[in-house]
Parts: structure tokens; C-alpha cells; sequence
């Protein structure tokens, strides 16, 4: 008899309909690159979270517990899309209201917006972890920020229609203090351009295609598969007929494979902060490019 | 059972309250929500152009996802004359140690796809080998509402045969599990795993923390019921969760759980024996806690799980009138090394009922006789598709009986593989 009063209390709570006490657009972003876009684009109009930080690798995150409470109440998804989040996504989706679900309103996969890089001509997971639609860590590239920002500008402004002219605000005065940082970094990057470089991973792709970097080898074995010892030694030896300048990797990369190499070709090794939070400068997108050439400036100076 | 109550009442109360401190704001944000929609429809609807390129429709591209799990496995039992009864219980088939030498293990074929807007569906077979034949079990068919489905948000409901809400383990298929065999609870009341036949519904609430419940209605023909009469509903079942961070690098989950029937039919013992009558209820909490010492899960990432079951009978035994409780419970510890080790540990065991003197000298009389079973793993990473795994079991489920047993196995993924749960 209890269990059948317990049993009718559920139901009738499960019934009930709530909804969130909450005046600010609530956007859920898988990353913190676009959480700070969202900032900057929302202002104080919208309450921003990140699944994810700088430590993290995003290709693995759980979807735990408290990711199923915030996209429940999420107004926007906003992610790289390209299958970096296709690990995780999928579960919580299936939590989230009608309007963030694929192809309508509320989901913004920013790839979708941007060109893409990367895309492979044949598709075999014995070539590692590969993403079928190219390369998700769009956001590297200044051009694509701004490609990303219209799309978010646009999207805003249908969610949230009575705060039209404040996000026409913020946006106008975003892409004005961007582009002035764009044509400061494209001097910047002159310095560089033509470096080769080792990576760990495909992270960097477009901030290297950007700053016309060369790279040389990758740690990983294929994406996804991490760096063995006998492939470490592979590349030493074919570094004697390749001569590279750096190694290059993401916070959330394991730095023992980048540590040993460096010290046998005897060239230095830098972390590049990748994202918001990936090292103490990179606070807002601005800073993290100002950061990124400047960490590799200084590590390629008179290479 | 009285602490189970309590602690589902107490879940209740959190949730009736949270809701009553937002139903004022309810009206007006209602009145919001009906000027925005209007607004939008104004604009000539707000979709949003996602129609990259005219993408040519070909026939093949509504198949479903297909996926596929292969596993085989080496099995090594010191105890070489069979394996005895879990002291004190009768169990089914699937909660037995297997079988010895090299093997196949149950390789799973899962299709599944957005039916429409409104429903998803998914099914799951397993191909397995038992008593010399080729077998095929469904191990999940059903159907799931999606976000789309005009229900409030947060409301879902799935129907069909399924691997329902209760305790951490059963929702996850064999494959994704951290050990090479289920713990001693799951092997002896759930026969490995519950998916019965039914319909569930679930709700997860508008709170700022993780919170979940939901009840469902089943036919009662599974462990731990099995054996219902065909009149349905022969099972019905509710929880209630609940979770959240302590730390960017830390969460956690606990939940309670029960799932009740009466199965007229009769549930028998995988030997035929001792046959049960009547009601069971099975209560189950349960609590998972997880840690990244670095930040990031993939490199290094420690998790602490554990389940405690009660089960109540009230019915009759081969006709002698029954009426105890027995429980069963079970903790594991999982380090990951590195991207590719992992190390995990875990213990289980199983406290028998007392049982009445015409059930003296049968199976159900435990003696007092506690089942254990540790088990302790390791197991290597290639890549997200690729494991192989070495465990190292001492199942002790009779009085003075020891069995150590071996296991290595590996578990592969072919295809579309969807994404895991917590």
C-alpha cells in the first residue's frame, strides 16, 4: 500500500510542469572558447557555462550529472560540432528541451559555419580516431571567430528578440576590437610563417594553417592513439633528415613523448594555451591569440 | 526497508518543495514564453537554416546506425567439478560462472535511429552459445519519445524490452562494464540484468543540481520477478536520483530504486529447483563518485561504485509459506594509469535469509553461510573501439568451497557506437 501511495506521489510530481525562475537566454557551451563568445556576444543578457575547461580533452568528457542539469535548461547549445563532442552529446541531448535539438534554433554547431579542414578522402578507424566531417577545433583560426560571432549575433537575436539592439551592441563592438587584434597578429605572424614544428595532435591544425607553419610529425601514432616508444623513436630518427624547429603541444596533451623528444633533437617544446584558461593570460578570446603568437615568438626567436 | 522508505520520502519532499518556491514565478514566465513564441511566429518561424548545400538523398541514407560488439574470452576454474549453488539462493542461467576454456562471449548486433521527430528506437541482439547451439537473444527492442514529443520538458517515456532504471550497472550493456562478470547481486537477483518487458517514464526536474525520478509497468516475466501470469502489469517500479559536481574535478550520483511483483506462475532455480510464489521486491541504492587528479579523464581518472540490494519474498517456497529478506551488495574501485591502463578492485557479497524448518537441508538454507566474490582487473586501452582484459576472481559461494578463477578477454566495437552514459 505505501509503495502504491509512493508510486501515485511520483506520478503526480512527474505530471507537474515547472520551469526555471531564470531571466537571462541560458547557453550551454561544450567549450570554453565559445562560452567566451557567448559572453561576449550576450553581454549580461545571457548566463554562459562550459562543459569543459582547458584542462580537459574534449574528445572525453562524461555526461555526468550536473551536464544533464544544465542542457535541461539550456536555451542555446553552442559547440564546435564536426563530431568533437559526438562521444557525449547524443546522451544529454535527450535531455534538453525541443528547441536546442538538432536543426532547430536553439543547437549551433559552429563548424557548420566555418570552412573545414582536414575532411579525410577515405574513412577507416584503422587510421586512429578519425572525424568523418574534418577537423572540429575550428576556432584557432581569427577568420572563423568572426564567421562563428554572425551566425551566434543572428541566432541571439531570434531567441532573445527583445534585447535585439543590445546584441546588435555587443557584436558591432566585438568585431571591431577583432579585427583591429587580427591585423596586429597578421603583422605578428610574419615573424613565424614557414617554421616546422611537431604537434601532438590535429588541435592546432588551423592555427598552424593560419600562421603558414609546417608540420613535420605527429606524437600521437593516428588521432586518438596515444605516442608509443617506438614510434617516439621513428621520429627522432627521420628529425636527422627533417630539420624542425619546435614541438608543439595542448595543455590537456600528456607531456612525456613531447619532454623526451626535446631534449634529444635538443629543440624547445611549448605548451600553446588552445583554449580559454589554457594558460593564466588567455582570459577572453583576444588574449588567447595575443597569448598563443607570442608563446611561439619567443620560443622560435632566432631559430 | 523502513530507512528505503524513508529515504524515497525524503527525495519527495526535496523535489514537492523546490517545485512550490517556483510556482510563482510559473505564471509570469509562462506569459514570457507565449509573447516570445508569438513573436517568432511573427518572423515567419525561427528555424534555423542548417540545409548545407543540396545534399543529394540517397536510399541507404535512412538506414539506421549500425554497431557491433565482438568479445571472446579465455576462462580458467580451479574448482573443475561444477560450479556450486550461491549458498542460500536460487539463481537463473546467466547468473552462473560460464563456461571453461576459449570462447566466444556474447557478441551483440545493435540497429538504431530517429524513427521520426518524435521517437527514437534501437534494438539489440546477442548472439551467444549456450548448452551447444547458437543462440539469438533480444537483449533490448524499444522505442523512446524524443525532446520533439509534446510532453513537458524534461519528460520522456520508452516501451518495449529494455534494460530499465535500477542501480547503476543494469542500464549499461555487458560491454561497457569495468569487469569481465557482474557482481554476486546482480548474478543472483537479476539474473545478470533486468529487461523485462514494459514501458518506463522518467522526469528530469527544472533544478539547478542533477535530479531524476521516474515508475514504470512491466509484464514480470524477468529476474527479479519472472514468472508473472500474464497479467499485466505483473511488475511496477519507481526512483529516484540524484547528482552533481563537488569540483570541476570531481561528481557524483546516488539513487534509489525499487522494482516489486507477484508472479503467480512461479520462478524457478536454473536447476528446477525451489520454486517461488508470491511477491518480491527487490530496493536498490545506489552511488557513484568520480575523480580526474589532473583535470582531464582521459589520462588519469579514479571512480568509487557501489550497489546495495535488499529483497523482500513474501509468498511460498515449493508450497512451504516464505516470509524473509536477503541482501546483497558490492563496491569497486576503477584507477586509470594512464590513457591506456586501467586497474580496478572489487568485492562482493550476499547475506541469505533465515529460512522456515521445511526449507531446512535445501538450497534456500543459507546456514548462515555468507557468499563472497573478489575480483581484481586490469585491463589495456588501445584505442576508444579496442580493450583487452585479465581478472582474477575468488568466488567463495558455498561453505568451505574456494574457486579461483582467470579471465582473459577482449571486447571490441565495430561501427556506429553510440555515446556512453554516466
Amino acid at each position: 500500500m505505501t509503495i502504491k501511495i509512493i508510486i501515485l506521489l511520483l506520478l503526480q510530481y512527474t505530471f507537474a510542469l515547472s520551469v526555471y525562475a531564470n531571466e537571462k537566454l541560458y547557453i550551454f557551451a561544450c567549450e570554453p572558447e565559445w562560452k567566451s563568445l557567448a559572453e561576449e556576444l550576450g553581454g549580461d543578457k545571457v548566463k554562459a557555462i562550459s562543459a569543459t575547461h582547458a584542462k580537459q580533452d574534449p574528445h572525453h568528457i562524461r555526461a555526468r550529472p550536473s551536464l544533464i542539469a544544465k542542457i535541461r535548461r539550456a536555451d542555446l547549445i553552442f559547440c564546435s560540432g564536426a563530431g568533437l563532442e559526438v562521444g557525449w552529446m547524443p546522451i544529454l541531448l535527450q535531455k534538453a528541451k525541443s528547441q536546442v535539438q538538432p536543426g532547430n534554433i536553439g543547437y549551433l554547431m559552429a563548424s557548420k559555419y566555418t570552412p573545414v579542414i582536414d575532411i579525410p578522402k577515405t574513412i577507416d578507424r584503422s587510421h586512429g580516431d578519425v572525424h568523418p566531417e574534418g577537423n572540429p577545433h575550428i576556432h584557432l583560426d581569427p577568420h572563423n571567430i568572426i564567421l562563428v560571432a554572425k551566425e551566434l549575433n543572428r541566432r541571439l537575436t531570434i531567441i532573445d528578440p527583445k534585447n535585439k539592439s543590445y546584441y546588435q551592441r555587443q557584436y558591432n563592438n566585438f568585431i571591431d576590437r577583432w579585427e583591429n587584434s587580427l591585423s596586429r597578429w597578421n603583422k605578428e605572424i610574419e615573424s613565424i610563417k614557414g617554421k616546422r614544428i611537431i604537434i601532438h595532435h590535429k588541435s592546432f591544425d588551423y592555427l598552424i594553417n593560419w600562421a603558414e607553419l609546417n608540420i613535420i610529425a605527429s606524437l600521437e601514432v593516428k588521432p586518438g592513439i596515444p605516442p608509443t616508444a617506438s614510434h617516439l623513436r621513428n621520429i627522432l630518427k627521420n628529425t636527422n633528415k627533417n630539420k624542425v624547429d619546435i614541438i608543439v603541444i595542448s595543455p590537456y596533451d600528456p607531456t612525456e613523448g613531447a619532454l623526451w623528444l626535446s631534449e634529444k633533437i635538443q629543440i624547445p617544446f611549448v605548451t600553446l594555451p588552445y583554449t580559454i584558461g589554457g594558460n593564466e593570460e588567455s582570459n577572453n578570446l583576444i588574449a588567447l591569440f595575443d597569448s598563443s603568437i607570442k608563446i611561439l615568438q619567443n620560443a622560435l626567436y632566432d631559430k | 526497508m523502513f530507512l528505503y522508505k524513508l529515504l524515497i520520502s525524503f527525495m519527495i519532499t526535496i523535489f514537492v518543495f523546490t517545485k512550490f518556491v517556483m510556482a510563482d514565478e510559473l505564471e509570469d514566465r509562462v506569459k514570457e514564453l507565449e509573447s516570445k513564441i508569438a513573436e517568432m511566429e511573427n518572423k515567419g518561424g525561427g528555424k534555423a537554416d542548417d540545409s548545407s548545400g543540396r545534399k543529394k538523398i540517397y536510399g541507404n541514407e535512412f538506414n539506421p546506425s549500425i554497431g557491433i560488439i565482438l568479445n571472446g574470452k579465455y576462462n580458467n576454474f580451479s574448482m573443475k567439478s561444477a560450479e556450486p549453488a550461491v549458498k542460500g539462493f536460487v539463481i537463473g542461467h546467466e547468473g552462473e560462472r560460464g563456461r571453461e576454456g576459449l570462447q566466444l562471449g556474447e557478441s551483440e548486433l545493435n540497429f538504431s535511429s530517429n524513427i521520426d521527430d518524435k521517437f527514437y528506437g534501437s534494438m539489440t541482439a546477442a548472439i551467444v552459445k549456450e548448452d551447444g547451439e547458437d543462440k539469438v537473444e533480444l537483449e533490448e527492442a524499444y522505442i523512446m519519445t524524443t525532446p520533439n514529443f509534446n510532453f513537458p520538458e524534461g519528460m520522456s517515456i520508452k516501451a518495449g524490452k529494455a534494460f530499465w532504471t535500477l542501480g547503476y550497472l543494469n542500464e549499461h550493456h555487458v560491454h561497457a562494464d569495468d569487469f569481465a562478470n557482474r557482481p554476486l547481486p546482480y548474478r543472483v537477483y537479476l539474473n545478470k540484468g533486468w529487461n523485462d518487458e514494459g514501458a518506463e517514464i522518467t522526469y528530469t526536474l527544472p533544478t539547478d543540481y542533477y535530479a531524476e525520478i521516474g515508475a514504470g509497468v512491466f509484464r514480470g516475466d524477468d529476474y527479479p520477478i519472472k514468472g508473472g501470469d500474464g497479467e499485466s502489469p505483473g511488475a511496477m517500479s519507481a526512483y529516484a536520483r540524484i547528482g552533481g559536481d563537488i569540483d570541476q574535478d570531481q561528481n557524483w550520483r546516488l539513487g534509489v530504486y525499487f522494482v516489486d511483483g507477484d508472479n503467480s506462475g512461479g520462478r524457478a532455480g536454473n536447476d528446477g529447483d525451489n520454486t517461488f510464489k508470491g511477491d518480491s521486491t527487490l530496493y536498490v541504492t545506489d552511488f557513484r563518485y568520480s575523480l580526474a587528479p589532473t583535470s582531464n579523464v582521459r589520462e588519469q581518472e579514479l571512480t568509487l561504485q557501489g550497489e546495495f540490494f535488499a529483497r523482500n519474498e513474501e509468498g511460498t517456497y515449493d508450497d512451504v509459506v516464505f516470509n524473509g529478506t536477503s541482501y546483497g551488495w558490492y563496491v569497486q574501485s576503477v584507477y586509470k594509469f594512464n590513457s591506456s591502463w586501467r586497474g580496478g578492485l572489487r568485492y562482493s557479497q550476499m547475506e541469505t535469509a533465515g529460512v522456515p524448518t521445511g526449507l531446512i537441508g535445501t538450497n534456500m538454507d543459507g546456514q548462515g553461510f555468507d557468499p563472497t566474490s573478489v575480483a581484481i582487473m586490469t585491463d589495456w586501452t588501445n584505442s576508444e573501439f579496442s580493450r583487452v582484459r585479465w581478472q582474477i576472481n575468488q568466488d567463495k559461494l558455498a561453505s568451505g568451497s574456494t574457486d579461483n578463477q582467470f579471465t582473459l578477454q577482449y571486447i571490441i566495437s565495430i561501427g556506429a557506437h553510440g555515446a556512453h552514459k554516466f
